[in-house]
């Protein structure tokens, strides 16, 4: 399901908190703009999984909970773990219906750097 | 906003406003996200900015250029896993170059029409006379 948005991000934000970081020196006219878009590409999957999970659990508010599922679910996201750990684990799924996705299967073993 | 005024990159976010927007053009209507949630959400998009900056300036380094360019960023995608972003990350950086170029060829409208700026106003002298002209026939009228 591929989504586009209006909204756009300040690109000049963008390239403060790249360069918030030291090690980070100068970047392309062009950067700042690039990654602003994949920023936008990663908010719609990380939005759309939450949304999945939100669903899973017959919730109309998508909580923390949710976010942090998605999080553990997709392994893209595996670099979000931290971030996301201090939010109250997704609760288990009791709802009587069909198949759940991925609760028994998605769960990786920790791996450690 | 005391925009100027942030220490240290804690202080650094990305506007909640622009996030908040962003979230509502997504989700289906019978959703919400919490105000948590959200808060949540800006979280995750500032360490993927941070993990894919760092990546990319690793790349830029490895090929001993100072300047990260959206070259390097494509390439820290592949990297982190995030491939299908590949495609269109490269139409924008098209984007961009086509309207840098844009940008160098657009003359101004006073060079392009090709008269001096005395010129012009003896022009527009001409034109306000025309006008006014116009307008006395126009009252006249019953």
């Amino acid at each position: 399901m591929k989504k586009e948005v209006k909204t756009r991000f300040p690109v000049a934000r963008i390239k403060k908190l790249m360069q918030s970081d030291d090690d980070i020196g100068k970047v392309a006219q062009a950067t700042p703009i690039v990654v602003a878009k994949a920023l936008e590409l990663f908010m719609i999957s990380l939005i759309e999984e939450s949304c999945n999970q939100a669903r899973n659990t017959n919730s109309k508010r998508v909580a923390p909970a949710h976010l942090k599922q998605a999080v553990m679910n997709t392994d893209q996201f595996d670099f979000l773990q931290e971030v996301v750990d201090k939010y109250p684990n997704p609760i288990a799924n009791d709802s009587e219906d069909t198949e759940t996705t991925g609760r028994r299967k998605g769960r990786k073993p920790k791996v450690e750097e | 906003m005391s925009d100027r005024e942030f220490s240290g990159s804690d202080e650094l976010s990305l506007p909640k406003a622009t996030v908040q927007k962003i979230i509502s053009e997504i989700i289906p209507s019978d959703l919400t996200f919490s105000r948590e949630t959200r808060d949540a959400l800006i979280e995750c998009c500032i360490e993927f900015i941070m993990i894919l900056s760092t990546e990319s300036n690793d790349i830029a380094e490895k090929e001993n250029k100072k300047t990260i360019a959206s070259e390097h960023v494509v390439q820290a995608l592949e990297v982190l896993g995030f491939t299908e972003y590949i495609d269109p990350i490269k139409e924008v950086v098209h984007e961009h170059k086509e309207s840098q170029k844009g940008r160098e060829r657009k003359v101004g409208k006073l060079e392009s029409s090709g008269m001096t700026e005395e010129e012009l106003l003896k022009k527009q002298e001409e034109l306000f006379g025309l006008a006014r002209s116009k307008l006395h026939q126009g009252s006249g009228v019953a």
